[in-house]
């Protein structure tokens, strides 16, 4: 399959509608990134990899919250980009997603929530200054206007977030073929990676998860799961 | 005298309720979101006030700060709408339904972040994350059906209590026992998140297959189950994950 500028623009175009839904319309948590990722993936043709990468994603994140005016790192953000260079990659490399390249994603744009909050943060500036010509405007009697100042704070996030998921997409395109010139050593390493971080990332969700006793419910869970892996493979022989 | 509940025409709420939905479109850590609320409120402001100097005092009055969890928010719209019928009427001072946003907004914040973000998102999230290997793709869609039935329901619910029960929304709202609610949430979070790093390490283990395969799964548990101690200890996260991947990439590459 062909892959080039209609992927990174699907991507970024995805990007910047999850991040709508994130910062300005519903919260229906579109933007988590379970769904986020998923959706990236569906649409870049690799859903596995979204899958994957989500469900990793999403117990990483699950604790963070924007509480008051406290800004957390852009799971969003986080999600959409590292899908959608890890798809990309997958694309150049011929053989799909694989454990070892969604190590190799996860471990290359990990400092994409914080890149994401650094954006959210700056265009909050714009936002501040919104509002402040909105109350000069309703100063003025121009009411319309005013309110739909509210409206004029969209615009920035979508544009920041369709170049930002669209650039994720681009270095993936760009680095995939050497992610296939790797010696299999590294490819085997990458590969034990990937359980090894959703390992992390399941422990950080249930302590994340806020629960009065979060230990002793982690672990039921852990051990149910494990009797019950335990049962199947008895039962298959 | 105005009676019990709201006499707008029903579009116009509708228009309100819809346009609540972008409460967060500006938000400004000036004023948060005073342009949101101001853009929800403006429909029914335009019936209320036909007088121009009336409706820009109306809007400037919402213009000030506001900032409250966005989806309980629809509670203070439902009643901001409420004593702005009065105050139309002359019925009410226009201080009623300042002091009335002002009264509310920090408890409700409080109230939906401790249910909506900190137990219903985690519950959702993490029991649709333990069952991808068994759903796939459906459990996204499991994750937004779970999350958004509650969300929506409440939402709307919440708007409805505003608007008929004016200050009197309060007590309805405590009746719905939310904390009590988001304990047992977030304790099915935390359950369903060890069942993933379980089913995680035995998933991966069984692919690689052999001795391998064993130490693989055991050492994820085992990583698991560390990384929870020190991440109680306040060690950043994505070191705990980076320390994780170069170890099991070692070993795994050593293998």
């Amino acid at each position: 399959m062909h892959v080039g500028l209609g992927h990174v623009v699907l991507a970024g175009l995805w990007g910047a509608l999850a991040t709508l839904e994130r910062r300005a319309f519903l919260q229906a948590m579109f933007s988590r990134p379970l769904v986020a990722a998923t959706g990236m993936g569906l649409i870049l043709g690799q859903l596995q990899t979204g899958l994957y990468l989500g469900m990793v994603l999403e117990l990483f994140y699950l604790g963070t919250a924007s509480l008051g005016a406290a800004l957390p790192e852009n799971d969003t953000l986080a999600a959409t980009g590292t899908t959608a260079a890890a798809a990309t990659m997958a694309f150049q490399t011929g053989g799909g997603g694989t454990p070892a390249l969604w190590s190799l994603s996860l471990l290359l744009f990990a400092g994409l929530g914080l890149l994401g909050r650094a954006v959210d943060h700056r265009l909050e500036g714009y936002s501040s200054r919104l509002s402040v010509h909105g109350l000069e405007l309703a100063e003025h009697g121009e009411l319309e206007r005013a309110v739909r100042q509210n409206l004029w704070g969209i615009w920035p996030y979508a544009v920041a977030y369709f170049f930002l998921n669209a650039a994720c997409a681009a270095v993936g395109l760009g680095i995939g073929k050497l992610v296939s010139e790797l010696p299999l050593l590294a490819l085997r390493g990458l590969a034990w990676a990937f359980p090894a971080m959703a390992s992390v990332a399941a422990a950080v969700a249930a302590r994340g998860s806020h629960a009065r006793n979060a230990a002793v419910w982690g672990l039921a869970g852990a051990v149910g799961m494990t009797l019950w892996t335990l049962v199947l493979a008895w039962v298959q022989g | 005298m105005i009676g019990p509940g709201t006499h707008l025409p029903r579009s116009v709420l509708t228009r309100v309720f819809l346009r609540s939905l972008l409460l967060q479109a500006s938000w400004n850590p000036k004023g948060m979101q005073n342009l949101g609320l101001v853009y929800a409120l403006y429909p029914a402001l335009e019936i209320l006030y036909p007088e121009p100097e009336k409706r820009r005092e109306a809007v400037q009055r919402h213009l000030t700060f506001f900032n409250t969890h966005p989806y309980v928010a629809a509670a203070i719209v439902g009643g901001v709408l409420y004593h702005e019928e009065r105050i139309a009427a002359g019925e009410e001072d226009a201080r009623r339904v300042t002091e009335f946003k002002g009264a509310l907004m920090g408890p409700l914040a409080a109230l939906g972040d401790g249910f909506f973000w900190l137990s219903l998102r985690p519950a959702a999230g993490a029991l649709s994350a333990a069952l991808v290997p068994w759903l796939g793709a459906w459990a996204a869609v499991l994750f937004l059906l779970l999350y958004n039935v509650v969300h929506f329901t409440l939402r709307f619910r919440f708007f409805r209590m505003g608007l008929v029960l004016g200050d009197r929304l309060v007590e309805a709202v405590g009746r719905a026992r939310l904390p009590t609610r988001g304990a047992r949430l977030r304790a099915v979070a935390a359950a369903s998140a060890g069942a993933a790093a379980a089913y995680l390490g035995f998933e991966f283990g069984a692919e690689q297959g052999g001795v391998g395969g064993w130490l693989l799964a055991g050492g994820c548990l085992a990583l698991g189950a560390l990384s929870y101690v020190l991440a109680a200890r306040k060690v950043p996260t994505a070191a705990l994950a980076l320390l994780a991947a170069l170890l099991a990439g070692c070993l795994g590459a050593w293998l």
